[in-house]
């Protein structure tokens, strides 16, 4: 029993020692700005010489690996199925896997491709910091990346980010919102998980543009974490400490799915805006139960990365920066009828 | 004589069910190499390997966990949390408030100190459920939010990122254990997961306190009165696997070189998938590890091979899924079989 207690005596010190991680982290800021800045200029010079210009001819086969978070969600499912089509299209053999938003599986999933001598991989990623090594590995095989809908904090390992312009399409949606709110009111902001850069770039350019009009004003905001169940249930206690809100801005349409559905519980029609285009955000606009949505390309996006990668295999080279936006469309009942399957037809 | 060659076919059937996970493994071995075109390869084999190293290592801790009886639902986040303990301290370091200095650690520290405040992690399950007589599935259910909010919290939801070390702080060299052993095509995971395999199977096997951890599964009460200290084998047991835990945390961690605080998210099911797969039974008392540790490689076969066969996700669950309950249910086969026999080989006697 003695040895026992000792051992227990001694993990308890090292788990002090681990509070004070916890506790005391917030202080060395100073010094890890500096520790950051060194390494930044450190690394400029190494990425040039590992430049983008070695041109990589895939892994041997013709198979293309589409890579996205769950196809249970309806965007994503839109992208792999237009990859998927578009890939097929172009002559190669598709396999399309999903990693749930698992950095550790999309890692997997990555190593798989190599293994099958993939000859490009589009990826949707877990992560914009989990995601590098993976892109590196793949690089190192030979195998280009192109990344779609997200991009990575890392610039010179994939051959293309092909993102939507999250901020113009909030900042335009947003307009709608504030001519539906008639420019005053009190309205309430459900944020998507905070982990997500694209949570805090939708709510910067919501406020950017709401924020101008001094009657509008916020009364609470919360993350209910992309998800529907959450945000009914935020929304449903935001409701019962607010009664008078008038409006909701929502920083994806699957929020907006859930709030709209508390709505209708509550016997109320409100302004509400999401991001996102998804068909049943579309009926709910067209039902009069939201205000209007922020179409994120995700077709256009999924497409162009395929068209992209094809070319790259063929010339080397895929014409364009790494770095590309595609602008999203603001969706509301005048132009709703246009948009299905997250395709937007003229 | 019908008695005897009725028993001689069931001792066939005995052979056959026992090595069951093993055939099942041969046979999806063979399927997936007709039916993928290059999942029969060195690399793709030790990629699979690589894979199976993650939650084989849990798998090994949920195992001893098992036998005596309980369930650990938190190594998943034992595992993020311990990443998260590992980054932080390569890329943040330790700041003492109190004197102003920033403490970096080698990465065999780093590794020392999360190994350790792994295993502490466990140990706490252990200590809830056995002094305060907490069913094991809701102390370590309440542990798996309790870990997973501190992970958050470690870094705001963030991911740290800077993992590679610097010359300067002597912290480098953290990436070894995700990649390769120098030199070699050998994961270095998959080392791990061999040392630690053979370790806990010798343990097991060949040590009182691994028959003391088969005794309490089977029954607690007598091993109690036998003289077994019941309570503390069971907080042992726990912390080894809070230990696995945290040792997959920091690979999975190597491996991404970037730690974020979701590393782990249902992985415990993983575990619990691999110990079933492999014969332990859910009831306590049995369990080997070598069979766990094929039971893990069914699953990351299983996984790998769907993924290079183009099988779509929601497939790959079900699939998952049906060879779960399969598994148990050749499980049940095997146990009355063997009940049949005992009875049997009774009466021949009498």
């Amino acid at each position: 029993m003695k040895g026992f207690k000792k051992v227990l005596a001694m993990l308890l010190a090292v788990a002090m020692v681990a509070a004070m991680v916890m506790g005391c982290s917030g202080g060395g800021g100073d010094a890890e700005e500096e520790k950051t800045e060194e390494k930044t200029e450190a690394e400029a010079p190494t990425e040039e010489e590992g430049g983008s210009e070695e041109v990589l001819k895939g892994g041997g086969s013709n198979i293309i690996y589409i890579i996205t978070p769950s196809v249970s969600n309806p965007a994503f499912k839109a992208e792999a199925d237009t990859a998927t089509a578009k890939a097929k299209e172009l002559g190669y053999e598709v396999k399309a896997a999903s990693h749930d938003d698992d950095p550790t599986k999309q890692t997997e999933l990555f190593d798989s491709a190599i293994a099958d001598k993939a000859a490009a991989i589009i990826c949707d990623n877990a992560g914009a910091d989990a995601t590098v090594e993976a892109v590196k590995k793949a690089r190192d095989a030979g195998i280009p990346t192109f990344l779609i809908d997200r991009e990575i904090n890392a610039e010179g390992v994939a051959i293309s980010q092909i993102v939507a312009n999250n901020y113009q399409g909030a900042k335009a949606i947003a307009e709608k919102f504030v001519e539906a709110m008639g420019e005053k009111g009190k309205y309430v902001e459900l944020l998507g998980k905070e982990s997500d850069t694209n949570a805090g770039v939708r709510s910067s350019a919501f406020h950017e543009v709401v924020d101008q009009y001094p009657d509008m004003e916020m009364v609470a905001q919360q993350t209910a974490n992309w998800e529907k169940t959450e945000a009914y249930d935020k929304m449903e206690a935001m409701l019962q400490a607010n009664p008078d809100i008038e409006g909701v801005m929502c920083g994806n349409d699957t929020m907006l799915e859930g709030v709209c559905a508390a709505l209708q519980a509550a016997g109320k029609k409100l302004p509400v805006i999401g991001v996102d285009g998804s068909d049943e955000a579309a009926a709910l606009i067209k039902s009069g139960d939201a205000t209007g949505t922020a179409l994120q390309q995700f077709a256009v996006i999924a497409e162009t990365a395929v068209v992209q990668a094809d070319k790259y295999l063929k010339e080397g080279s895929t014409g364009a920066e790494e770095k590309q936006l595609i602008d999203c469309i603001a969706i509301t009942s005048e132009n709703v009828d246009k948009l299905s399957g997250f395709v937007f037809t003229e | 004589m019908a008695a005897k060659q009725n028993s001689g076919n069931n001792k066939l059937a005995m052979t056959i069910l026992k090595g069951r996970t093993f055939i099942v493994l041969i046979i999806l071995l063979i399927f997936f190499s007709i039916t993928a075109d290059n999942f029969m390869s060195a690399g793709a084999l030790l990629t699979v390997a690589k894979h199976v190293a993650l939650y084989g290592i849990l798998a090994i801790g949920m195992t001893y966990v098992i036998i005596t009886g309980g369930i650990d639902l938190s190594v998943g986040s034992v595992a993020g949390l311990a990443g998260m303990i590992a980054g932080g301290l390569i890329q943040e370091g330790l700041t003492l408030k109190m004197f102003g200095v920033t403490l970096y650690f080698s990465v065999p520290m780093i590794v020392l100190i999360t190994v350790l405040l792994g295993a502490l992690m466990g140990m706490i399950n252990g200590l809830v459920i056995t002094k305060f007589n907490v069913a094991p599935f809701i102390a370590t259910l309440g542990t798996m939010y309790i870990w997973r909010g501190f992970a958050n919290i470690r870094s705001n939801g963030a991911t740290f990122s800077e993992l590679a070390g610097s010359e300067g702080l002597g912290n480098t060299g953290f990436e070894v254990f995700g990649r390769n052993l120098a030199g070699t095509a050998i994961p270095c995971g998959v080392l791990i997961l061999a040392l630690i395999a053979v370790a806990a199977g010798l343990v097991l096997k060949k040590t009182p306190f691994g028959w003391h951890v088969l005794s309490i599964g089977g029954n607690e009460k007598a091993s109690k009165l036998s003289g077994i200290k019941v309570d503390r084998v069971k907080i042992w047991v726990y912390a080894f696997s809070g230990f696995c835990s945290a040792v997959v945390g920091i690979i999975a961690t190597s491996q991404l070189v970037s730690a974020t605080p979701k590393t782990g998210e249902s992985w415990e099911m993983n575990a619990i998938a691999a110990s079933v797969l492999g014969g332990t039974s859910m009831a306590g008392g049995v369990g080997t590890i070598g069979g766990t540790i094929v039971g893990a490689f069914v699953i990351g076969v299983i996984n790998d091979g769907m993924t290079m066969c183009g099988v779509t996700e929601f497939w790959q669950k079900i699939i998952r899924g049906l060879v779960i309950i399969i598994a148990v249910i050749i499980d049940q086969v095997q146990r009355n079989l063997q009940a049949k026999m005992a009875l049997q080989a009774r009466n021949e006697n009498k």
